[in-house]
């Protein structure tokens, strides 16, 4: 048995029982990271010294945490005090916060271990990681495949057993399909649930952390963890965070599902479909109502996105300007250069996309006719899914249309963005969605099922698919991914 | 929908500064995606613009408005590139003529 292949939960029962130290966890881990590293490059900073001495002081604890000596790699535009935050951008490349995320300080109160910083699209903007400033991380699945994005580093290192665990963030998807290119468990909370106070503004009414995990279980212990009130950010809920680790075992009440139309999934991969609707048949079996849905809105939905999401980009980072934040271009005569050339050489195409894309939709003659379009469908995205959960009490879909595509196959940006055609509506409306890995294309590349469920339900989404995950059972370990190579 | 795109202001508003070549492949980009978001003009919308930014599924916390201690000066300066007796220096903002 290696530690690198064992769930966080077993991990921490393992700490519990006294049979292992936290040291001997991250020891492991470092090792791993070692090996796999140079082949998928999921980490801008692996914080090798730093967990050492965490490690030790927990070992030293008489009273431990939760998640004791379990590590957890965060990804780069979460801050994390005095250790590099860099947003994958040359615009802050040297960047050292003053302060932790609340979601890093809650982590670190329950003993986990920080290992490292993970590699992500450029502020969080893309769907495969090739936006990174420094270099695009390799899907372990595959090593000339992308990862997703824009969590690609830290869905990567679950998958590659580089981390127990790892935080991402999601905007459109970015927790979510990278999850399920990588055949691991990702949830984007409700809006609200999680703070984001420290997460690097991207789209701050679309924003929302989540974990990366091998197993359900996992993402209920993490999500348990980091969710909750926070006085520092003022667009959470200040509803208590059940026990979801605990509600895992309890019986799942009346299941009543929506799946789509065959009609509504063109165009899909024929593998993907076949998973999907196999899932479905499965799920079946143990009782549950299905129902046909179709949801005329979410035809929309992705130009809806696209609006709304730069439009908030081109404000939020507005701020890197060249005088808080490291990086100013060396050359100018006046601050009006400097704003220009330090923003013209910090920034990445993908970035610069957005920027221009978001300031084009709010500026003075188009305003009504693209941002508040964009609103109002947005708001008619919500209705849909409202109407739909007075019916049924989940929506399941395939997480992304296809498995992960090669490293440079979408060059374009429009079928870049197509990538996140079933994750984005939830994102929109702010409701809670998770990735379930439910298999393998012929070509041994996961596949994920997407579960939708009502706000603040996230308890029933564990339920759901922790029942899923036995049906179908998925194994990580395929590939001998984990095991330490011969 | 009005899709023209004068490139220049839009740079000019966002603080940006395209290369020929940046604008080469970013101008065309971004005019096949304003055409392709404006798909949403198909949609018939009946939304009260009152209602279009309640989408919160909760009622927004408030807390009491208490004095905390901040992060130290010392702290929140350290990057800043160029600071100078506690303050964060940047180049001027009014030009003598």
């Amino acid at each position: 048995m290696s530690l690198t292949s064992l769930s966080a939960t077993e991990l921490s029962t393992l700490i519990k029982k006294k049979e292992i130290k936290a040291e001997e966890i991250i020891l492991a881990y470092l090792e791993r990271i070692q090996e796999r590293e140079k082949e998928i490059s999921a980490f801008i900073t692996v914080l090798e010294e730093r967990a050492l001495f965490s490690a030790k002081k927990i070992d030293k604890k008489k009273k431990k945490g939760k998640l004791a000596g379990i590590p957890v790699a965060i990804k780069d535009n979460i801050l994390t005090k005095g250790i590099r935050t860099t947003c994958a951008s040359k615009i802050l490349d040297n960047y050292i916060p003053p302060y932790s995320a609340t979601v890093v300080k809650k982590l670190e109160k329950e003993d986990a271990v920080i290992i490292g910083k993970t590699n992500l699209d450029e502020f969080a903007m893309g769907s495969s990681t090739e936006n990174s400033a420094f270099f695009p991380t390799r899907n372990p699945w595959d090593l000339r495949r992308v990862p997703g994005g824009s969590s690609g580093g830290s869905a990567a290192a679950v998958a590659a057993g580089e981390t127990a665990a790892s935080l991402g963030s999601d905007t459109g998807g970015s927790i979510r399909q990278p999850g399920a290119f990588c055949g691991v468990v990702g949830l984007k909370p409700t809006y609200g649930h999680v703070s984001r106070y420290g997460l690097v503004a991207f789209a701050s009414s679309l924003d929302q952390i989540g974990p990366l995990t091998r197993t359900v279980e996992d993402n209920a212990l993490l999500t348990q963890i980091i969710a909750g009130p926070d006085p520092q950010d003022s667009t959470i809920s200040s509803q208590p965070v059940p026990d979801y680790q605990k509600e895992l075992g309890k019986r799942l009440a009346s299941v009543k599902a929506a799946y789509l139309k065959e009609k509504s999934l063109e165009g899909i991969d024929n593998e993907v479909k076949d998973s999907y609707y196999q899932t479905l048949r499965a799920l079946e079996e143990t009782g549950a109502e299905l129902w046909e849905m179709d949801f005329p809105s979410w035809e929309y939905a992705l130009a809806c996105y696209y609006i709304i999401a730069p439009s908030e980009a081109s404000s939020n980072l507005a701020r890197y300007d060249g005088i808080r934040y490291r990086f100013r271009h060396p050359r100018y005569s006046n601050l009006k250069e400097m704003y220009l050339n330090t923003r013209s050489e910090g920034f990445g195409q993908e970035v610069k996309r957005r920027i221009l894309l978001g300031t084009f939709a709010l500026s003075s003659g188009y305003y009504d006719a693209y941002y508040m379009k964009a609103a109002q469908a947005r708001k008619l995205i919500c209705q849909e899914f409202e109407k739909a959960f007075a019916k049924v009490n989940f929506i399941l879909t395939p997480t992304t249309p296809e498995p992960a595509f090669l490293i440079g196959e979408k060059e374009d940006p429009i079928a870049m963005y197509l990538s996140d055609i079933f994750t984005v509506t939830a994102s929109l409306a702010g409701i809670p969605a998770l990735t379930l890995p439910i298999g393998l294309s012929k070509g041994n590349l996961p596949i994920g099922i997407q579960i939708m469920t009502n706000f603040f339900q996230e308890s029933r989404i564990f339920k759901l698919a922790f029942l899923l995950e036995k049906k179908v059972k998925f194994d990580n370990n395929k590939l001998n991914l984990h095991k330490k190579e011969e | 929908m009005k899709s023209k795109i004068d490139l220049d202001h839009i740079c000019a508003l966002a603080n940006l500064k395209l290369t020929e070549e940046d604008k080469k492949l970013l101008e065309p980009q971004i005019i096949r995606i304003v055409k392709w978001i404006n798909k949403l003009e198909e949609l018939k919308i009946d939304v009260k613009k009152g209602e279009l930014y309640s989408f919160f599924s909760f009622t927004l916390p408030f807390r009491k408005d208490k004095i905390k201690r901040s992060l130290p000066a010392e702290e929140a300066l350290a990057n800043s590139p160029e600071k100078s007796k506690g303050f964060i220096k940047a180049p001027k903002v009014i030009e003598e003529k």
